[in-house]
């Protein structure tokens, strides 16, 4: 019939070489450790290396690791005859090569799962691993693409609000420059368009710019860490190590690390998305017993930096950030130390008093930030911070009396039904007595009934014999 | 899982299923709002939960970049259909010893398929999955749309079948009419679909097809050319409307 063999797209190779591939799955230092034939393809155009995160180095196209079993038992687990490893494998394969076969661009799910056989449901889920993992879609060097970190969402999403969104990878790679103090940018600035300017955190708040210029004419922009230097995995081992051994003393962990400040040490190590994996399952529960605790202080500084973290006022950002690099301890003495400095100063016993406390939280935190900003914006702060914090308190207590009302409301109901009950049954025995009464009526009536024609029978043949 | 036995006679009623390893449900979808048509087909399990629809139509709908609006429309398909199966579920099926005949007929991109085969309703380790990716890899067939495809197909007719055996069976069982009920009735409305294996592998037959059936039974694999596909595709949209 057709003559004309009219074959779709890809001038690449065809999905159907198997498993022997070059695209060797690098990180950014040389040697892939992942145990793969490597036999060479003569007719790569482009040179493709393929990225991916160094917490996905197991994976290898023939075996199936432990990790996989683990965050995708369906297949493993022999409950369903068609859902077994080979199949597993099958999906896995066919997902990450047509993501392979064009690097650069993002593939959607329901791209492929029209290219595969099989049940919906379940190449969802191995797509959403494989995509966790970093193993598809991941375009490294930027930190938008991990779905499990929310500091990064917050990230992304207030960058992206204030860029007016123009795309889903938000960091600024390039080195900006405040134009007012002249010093390099980190975490935040803040750029104008309309007059081409950038300004520091610092320079933004002090209103340090030239006249003309409104606060609102400028957006804040987010600089992520990674973009500046790229976390090799060494430094990555040696960060954890440092953590196991000094635990909170962030001085020691930038030492042993070398080259990297405190800050980015804790940024990284906030970063990281399990502790356990760098060291295999069978260790996780000793780790998370010694990293547990990291791990556990960690989520609650997280979640104590994202209701403050999405501020667009860079002051609360930088208490936040503050807060979580000294510990929960020194940050509540610090916020007690500043209120009551406030209180103090407020009653007019200022001089003496107000200085040392203030004296006492600048050396904390200037023992422990790098960039500190205004002393008195930052024990405002924490006076907000204090207050916030009551008012919740208060909330509660609502809330718990609101619940106890409602308990005894319940209680009374119940009572109110018991007693209904009681009623219900004593009708019902009513109900039966009455019951056995027709019963017995009915019975008697019966004999009489067949009394009574007996009579009549005697009564006719009495008259007859008469 | 279960043996190769006749479970499905008419003394021995199978609950329903789809006769294959995995109880999978074929899904369709036909979707038109404000002019832009949405039409897809893909395999379903149904012991997923429920709210698993939901984020697969708003996974399909960003994807695809559909308008929002679709997302209801696409859960609520998937749900009609999935409940329609499941109604079947409770029900008795009796599927006799049937080998049946299944045809596909399908266009997918460019890629035009005719085939025709047998297929055993009492087998239950079947995978219509496998024979797709068999059936790929034989035939060459470059286009990875294909596959998916036809395991849908062969879904559906096995879906079909299994639902005639169902209502033939209350059907049956309605008519009081004796044993011999059984086996006429069955046979008459399923179209003489059922072959019986006794009469195709009695002792006079064999294994082996006669020559002249074998063009029927073979499968065929075009490639068509875009003037040809535009020209399909025109025909379809005439048929459907």
């Amino acid at each position: 019939m057709a003559t004309d063999v009219v074959t779709p797209p890809p001038s690449k190779p065809s999905p159907e070489a198997p498993s022997a591939t070059t695209t060797t799955p690098t990180v950014d230092p040389p040697p892939s450790t992942t145990p793969v034939t490597i036999t060479p393809r003569p007719q790569e155009p482009e040179a493709d290396v393929i990225h991916i995160p160094s917490y996905s180095r197991w994976f290898s196209w023939n075996g199936i690791h432990e990790c996989e079993a683990r965050f995708v038992p369906e297949f493993f687990d022999g409950r369903s005859t068609s859902k077994n490893p080979r199949v597993y494998k099958y999906y896995r394969n066919a997902i990450i090569k047509r993501f392979r076969e064009n690097p650069t661009r993002k593939i959607t799910f329901t791209e492929v799962r029209k290219t595969i056989v099989g049940d919906v449901g379940s190449i969802r889920r191995v797509f959403d691993f494989l995509e966790a993992w970093g193993l598809i879609n991941y375009t490294g060097g930027s930190t938008a693409k991990q779905p499990q970190l929310k500091w990064e969402d917050k990230e992304t999403k207030t960058a992206a609000a204030a860029q007016g969104g123009d795309s889903t990878d938000v960091t600024v790679p390039k080195k900006r420059f405040c134009s007012g103090c002249k010093a390099p940018c980190s975490i935040a600035c803040f750029a104008s368009e309309k007059h081409d300017m950038t300004l520091c955190a610092r320079c933004y708040v002090r209103g340090n710019y030239r006249v003309g210029l409104n606060s609102t004419d400028f957006k804040r922009v987010v600089i992520s860490e990674e973009a500046k230097t790229d976390w090799t995995d060494k430094e990555t081992l040696q960060l954890l190590e440092a953590i196991m051994h000094y635990g909170d003393d962030w001085k020691k962990v930038s030492e042993h690390v070398g080259g990297r400040s405190v800050k980015e040490c804790v940024a990284r190590f906030i970063k990281l998305p399990f502790g356990e994996q760098f060291d295999g399952p069978p260790e996780s529960t000793e780790l998370d017993v010694e990293l547990g605790v990291k791990n556990a202080a960690n989520p609650t500084k997280k979640a104590r930096l994202s209701p403050l973290a999405d501020a667009s006022n860079p002051i609360m950002t930088q208490a936040a950030f503050l807060s979580t690099l000294v510990g929960v301890d020194v940050a509540e003495v610090a916020a007690r130390a500043a209120v009551t400095a406030l209180s103090d100063l407020g009653n007019g016993k200022h001089q003496e008093s107000s200085k040392a406390p203030p004296s006492i939280t600048k050396q904390q935190e200037s023992d422990n930030a790098s960039d500190v900003n205004n002393l008195d914006s930052t024990e405002e702060a924490l006076v907000k911070a204090k207050l916030q914090l009551e008012k919740e308190e208060d909330e509660l207590e609502k809330a718990i009396s609101g619940i106890t009302d409602e308990a005894n409301e319940i209680e009374d109901k119940i009572v109110h039904f018991e007693e209904f009950d009681l009623q219900m049954e004593r009708k019902l025995q009513q109900l039966q007595q009455l019951q056995n009464l027709l019963y017995f009526d009915q019975l008697t009536l019966l004999f009489h009934k067949t009394a009574a024609p007996k009579t009549v029978e005697n009564a006719g043949e009495a008259m007859k014999s008469e | 899982m279960k043996s190769h036995s006749p479970w499905g006679t008419s003394k021995n009623p199978v609950k329903f299923r789809i006769p294959t390893a995995d109880n999978l449900v074929p899904i369709r979808l036909d979707i038109e709002i404000d002019g832009q048509r949405f039409r897809d087909a893909f395999i379903w399990n149904p012991s997923d939960p429920d709210s698993e629809i939901v984020v697969f139509a708003k996974r399909t709908v960003k994807d695809l970049k559909l308008p929002p609006a679709f997302i209801t429309q696409i859960a609520q398909s998937i749900q009609t259909q999935l409940t329609e199966f499941r109604s079947y579920e409770g029900q008795d099926m009796y599927t006799g010893e049937k080998v049946v005949p299944i045809k596909l007929d399908l266009r997918v991109n460019h890629t035009l398929i005719k085939d025709h085969f047998l297929w055993d309703l009492n087998n239950f380790e079947s995978d219509p999955e496998e024979f797709a990716k068999t059936f790929c890899k034989d035939m060459d067939i470059e286009d990875p749309e294909v596959g998916p495809a036809i395991a849908i197909a062969i879904r559906e007719q096995l879906y079909e079948i299994a639902v005639q055996n169902v209502t033939s069976a209350r059907e049956s069982r309605m008519n009081k009419k004796g044993r011999r009920g059984f086996e006429y009735i069955q046979s008459s409305k399923t179209s003489g679909n059922g072959v019986d294996i006794v009469k195709l592998f009695g002792h006079k037959s064999t294994v082996i097809r006669k020559r002249k059936d074998w063009d029927v039974y073979e499968p065929i694999v075009d490639l068509l050319s875009n003037e040809e596909v535009d020209a399909l595709e025109a025909k379809e949209e005439r048929n459907n409307r």
